[in-house]
């Protein structure tokens, strides 16, 4: 049975996937970025959050073999998401989806570097 | 809001500036970390990475500045860029002695699915469409 934090990070790539594929739906058909794509966003970063607190527990024992680099990607985790919203606020162009389609690959990205930096 | 004044605000600058953003941070990170913590493994890659991190830097101011008409930064830094890129790649390919550990830019940047050996060519392609496209200071 993998660790709770583990089975966090199977969701958290999961939704990242669905997110980004959304979005990138979205754009592809050129229409404007409708609210649920920034609600899906949102939720995957609340997800995110949770996981950066199962994270935590990392620090209990031995520890991280590199502190540095894991606490690099925990707190990249959480940062990468609110500031790429932060960038297309009030741009509902389709261009914008695709901002959260790169954002949405790239947490996902960082929650499997963040599993593999674990232990 | 001042940027909406300055910045068009749209198009796919803005993904471009996602992207350029992602790996400032990326490579920035990856750089500071390796050269504190384990620089006798392999200065000159993690060097490299440094200056693929600043490189990315440039480049988002670049590419900002572009997206407003003001197209001649980017018109030299995408051309560094691209030339780091393939400098690097292809001595890391040819002279892997000279890299015990890989960099940013190591094989074309396969560390990063070479999203690094493509960004420059669709940011050059972004701005020759820029270019072309009346700029918003003239107006």
């Amino acid at each position: 049975m993998p660790s709770v934090s583990t089975q966090i990070t199977f969701i958290v790539v999961g939704y990242a996937v669905l997110v980004a594929v959304l979005a990138l739906v979205v754009a592809l058909r050129k229409q404007e970025r409708p609210g649920w794509l920034d609600q899906l966003a949102w939720m995957l970063e609340a997800l995110l959050v949770v996981r950066a607190l199962a994270g935590l527990g990392a620090f209990s024992g031995d520890g991280p073999p590199s502190t540095s680099t894991y606490v690099g990607y925990l707190i990249a985790s959480v940062c990468v998401l609110p500031i790429a919203m932060k960038s297309i606020e009030g741009d509902r162009a389709s261009w914008s989806s695709v901002v959260i389609t790169v954002a949405a690959v790239a947490v996902g990205v960082v929650a499997v570097r963040l599993e593999m930096t674990a232990a | 809001m001042s940027e909406s004044i300055t910045a068009p605000r749209t198009g796919p600058h803005k993904v471009l500036l996602a992207f350029y953003a992602l790996f400032t941070v990326a490579a920035g990170a990856r750089a500071l970390v390796q050269l504190t913590t384990q620089y006798d493994e392999a200065p000159v890659a993690y060097w490299l990475s440094l200056a693929a991190a600043v490189t990315y830097a440039l480049g988002w101011y670049a590419i900002r500045e572009a997206s407003v008409g003001r197209t001649g930064f980017a018109s030299v830094m995408l051309w560094i860029e691209l030339a780091g890129v393939l400098t690097v790649g292809t001595l890391s390919l040819v002279e892997p002695d000279w890299f015990p550990d890989a960099s940013v830019w190591s094989d074309y940047g396969i560390g990063y699915g070479f999203v690094p050996a493509v960004l420059p060519v669709a940011g050059l392609l972004w701005l020759r469409h820029q270019k072309r496209a009346p700029s918003p200071a003239d107006v």
